[in-house]
């Protein structure tokens, strides 16, 4: 009783000049191809799959300061710390889709004005690898869960055209421990995205899947993937793409996948 | 009266405890193997070895409704399914070659080349849900095992006594517990060389004898990777107080004299990303080998006596084709695939004493049958 009369006490002093989580946040998110909204039944090249973990997001004012966006969690595509965009509906080329989509992310920031939006496609590494079993939503699916890395697929996107495909599976890899004990991964394969002209309600995210898979053999006639894995030189192209150095696993460069429109 | 009801409550407690309490499980194994490990959230009870029976053998587990965990684990083939690469209920063929089970519940690590598998129950989640490559390629897993295991009296009936205190006992993490605690049951210590090691002198043949002493000789150096009651070093059990886990590059391929493995199938450097473990597989069990042709973790090998002949070798050559190279001259080798000399009578000796590794009770065993047969 008395730790609380404290709290009501103090609460006003200590945030006298906080803002409150008043301003809604919605970011939506649009695949493309060349410039063109593209889809699973797109004719020419379609979309496979585009499924994607969205975690840190902030919004980045006029002096480059950063200030956090909370997710709303009554959408069960959204918990506290991750949002799944689902822009697959399971039709066409999408063939291991599903009906569902998430197409946005919704959150409240305590700041109204921002120029800039960033954020991390992944899972924060204290919650990739707990058991996906008993996890809860949007990481209960068992499509996103890489039973045999251990963890999730951050991302998982592929094109298919009438002759050939190709697909990648983004997560982290080369880790260690045991599943259940995974204490580190050597590839974190974390991809930062940062979009400095970012206006709520005016702009929507894009994601350029032929940026993606620009310097892989898709016109070859043979289907290729990547799926994160050490000695496969397929990823190096579409790792470069998302900024990631694939030596290493860290970001070192600049994303061309995701832009504002 | 209220000590009364008070005891008669004490006694109700305790009989509840005694009826759920799960009381050890009887492996039925020889005086000196030890039992192996069970995981602590998944101890054994008959309803659920029955249970994971079932779901083993449960085709209805798979894309096209015709795909079990036995499509690519045959008893009578010592749980492998014959092909050099197994196929998918979606027709993908899988870079990987289909591994025994029998012993399974000692495998300190699961897989070929899995370092972080090392529970059953969740290596079984690859196989039923992983699509790269689709192996059964359950869509909606945790509603299909739901309403398997509510909607069949059978399953319900074992579901019930299985899991007894568990709220929401329908669930795929308690699928994948039947099932690991059925695999764990699949044991096998009933070779000629078991009964051989227990006093029956004539269980092997003097061929067989003079083969184990060759298997166990630095000349050959089989038992370094082959080691131990269940003939592979990466064995745990029950009393381990050291972790054992061996991974091996055994010169299969030496691919533009770089010692690369095919892409598909770098082994535990697809897991780690260390040019060291490039092509290092774990050395699999060799109870029943004579039954589980073709071998390697790619079934590139097509008879035991070809494999001798690649040890012999100190190496693998393939003189020509996408996949030529001479895996002998491979920077990764093991330092125990250093090659021998056998002449032809000891290479008969040799296999000999491969065959007397075969438990021909495991392989007929009505426990581990398909009880949807009966």
């Amino acid at each position: 009783m008395r730790a609380r009369l404290l709290a009501a006490l103090l609460v006003p002093l200590v945030c006298a000049s906080c803002s409150q989580w008043d301003y809604p946040v919605n970011i939506p998110f649009v695949a493309t191809w060349q410039g063109e909204p593209i889809s699973c039944e797109s004719p020419g090249a379609a979309l496979s799959d585009l499924r994607f973990y969205v975690s840190n997001v902030q919004l980045l004012d006029n002096d480059g300061r950063s200030h956090d966006v909370r997710f709303a969690t009554e959408m069960s595509w959204q918990n506290d710390a991750v949002a799944i965009i689902d822009l697959e509906n399971g039709e066409g080329a999408c063939l291991n889709g599903t009906a569902e989509l998430s197409t946005y992310v919704l959150g409240v920031a305590k700041v109204k004005e921002y120029r800039g939006l960033r954020f991390t496609i992944g899972v924060p590494f204290r919650i990739n690898h707990e058991n996906p079993l008993t996890a809860e939503a949007p990481l209960d699916d068992p499509d996103m869960h890489w039973h045999w890395r251990s963890g999730y697929k951050f991302l998982r996107a592929g094109v298919s055209t009438q002759s050939d495909g190709f697909w990648i599976h983004v997560g982290s890899a080369g880790c260690e421990g045991t599943v259940g004990n995974i204490t580190g991964c050597r590839f974190p394969n974390r991809i930062e995205v940062e979009l400095p002209d970012f206006v709520v309600d005016e702009h929507v995210v894009t994601v350029d899947l032929s940026a993606l898979v620009a310097g892989t053999n898709l016109d070859d006639g043979t289907p290729t993937d990547c799926s994160s894995g050490p000695a496969e030189a397929a990823c190096t192209a579409p790792f470069a793409a998302l900024g990631i150095a694939f030596e290493t696993g860290e970001q070192t460069g600049t994303q061309r996948v995701f832009s504002v429109q | 009266m209220k000590k009364v009801l008070i005891l008669l409550a004490v006694l109700a407690a305790v009989a509840l405890w005694w009826s759920t309490r799960t009381p050890d499980w009887n492996w039925e194994l020889p005086p000196d193997i030890p039992p192996p490990q069970v995981p602590a959230d998944n101890l054994m009870n008959a309803a659920k070895v029955e249970l994971g029976r079932w779901l083993f053998y449960e085709k209805r587990l798979s894309r096209n409704q015709a795909m079990a965990c036995a499509s690519c684990h045959l008893q009578g083939l010592a749980f492998t399914d014959g092909a050099s690469r197994s196929v998918g209920a979606t027709g993908e063929t899988h870079p990987r070659s289909s591994m025994s089970l029998v012993n399974v519940a000692y495998a300190s690590r699961l897989t070929w080349a899995n370092p972080l598998l090392d529970r059953l129950e969740d290596q079984a989640l690859t196989p039923l849900l992983g699509d790269r490559p689709v192996e059964m390629g359950l869509r909606n897993g945790e509603q299909r095992f739901a309403e398997l295991l509510r909607s069949e009296a059978r399953y319900a009936r074992l579901v019930a006594r299985a899991f007894p205190s568990d709220k929401d006992p329908h669930s795929l993490l308690n699928g994948v517990r039947a099932i690991a605690a059925f695999v764990r049951t699949i044991n096998s210590f009933d070779a000629p060389y078991d009964r051989y090691l227990a006093g029956e002198a004539d269980a092997i043949s003097a061929s067989a004898e003079r083969g184990m002493e060759l298997f166990f000789s630095e000349r050959l150096e089989c038992f370094h990777c082959h080691g131990g009651f269940n003939f592979t070093d990466s064995t745990t059990h029950a009393n381990t107080d050291v972790e054992r886990v061996g991974y091996h590059n055994t010169g299969l391929y030496n691919l533009g004299n770089t010692g690369a493995y095919p892409s598909d199938n770098t082994g535990l450097f697809d897991m780690t990303g260390e040019r060291r473990d490039m092509g290092r597989f774990k050395a699999p069990s060799l109870r029943n080998i004579a039954v589980t042709a073709p071998y390697m973790h790619d079934g590139s090998v097509a008879t035991l006596a070809d494999v001798i002949a690649n040890y012999e070798r100190g190496g693998r050559l393939i003189a020509e084709g996408p996949l030529a190279g001479d895996g002998r001259l491979s920077p990764f080798k093991s330092e125990f695939v250093t090659g021998f000399e056998l002449t032809d009578e000891e290479r008969a000796d040799l296999l000999a004493f491969l065959d007397a590794l075969t438990d021909k009770t495991v392989l007929s065993d009505p426990r581990f049958s398909d009880p949807f047969l009966n």
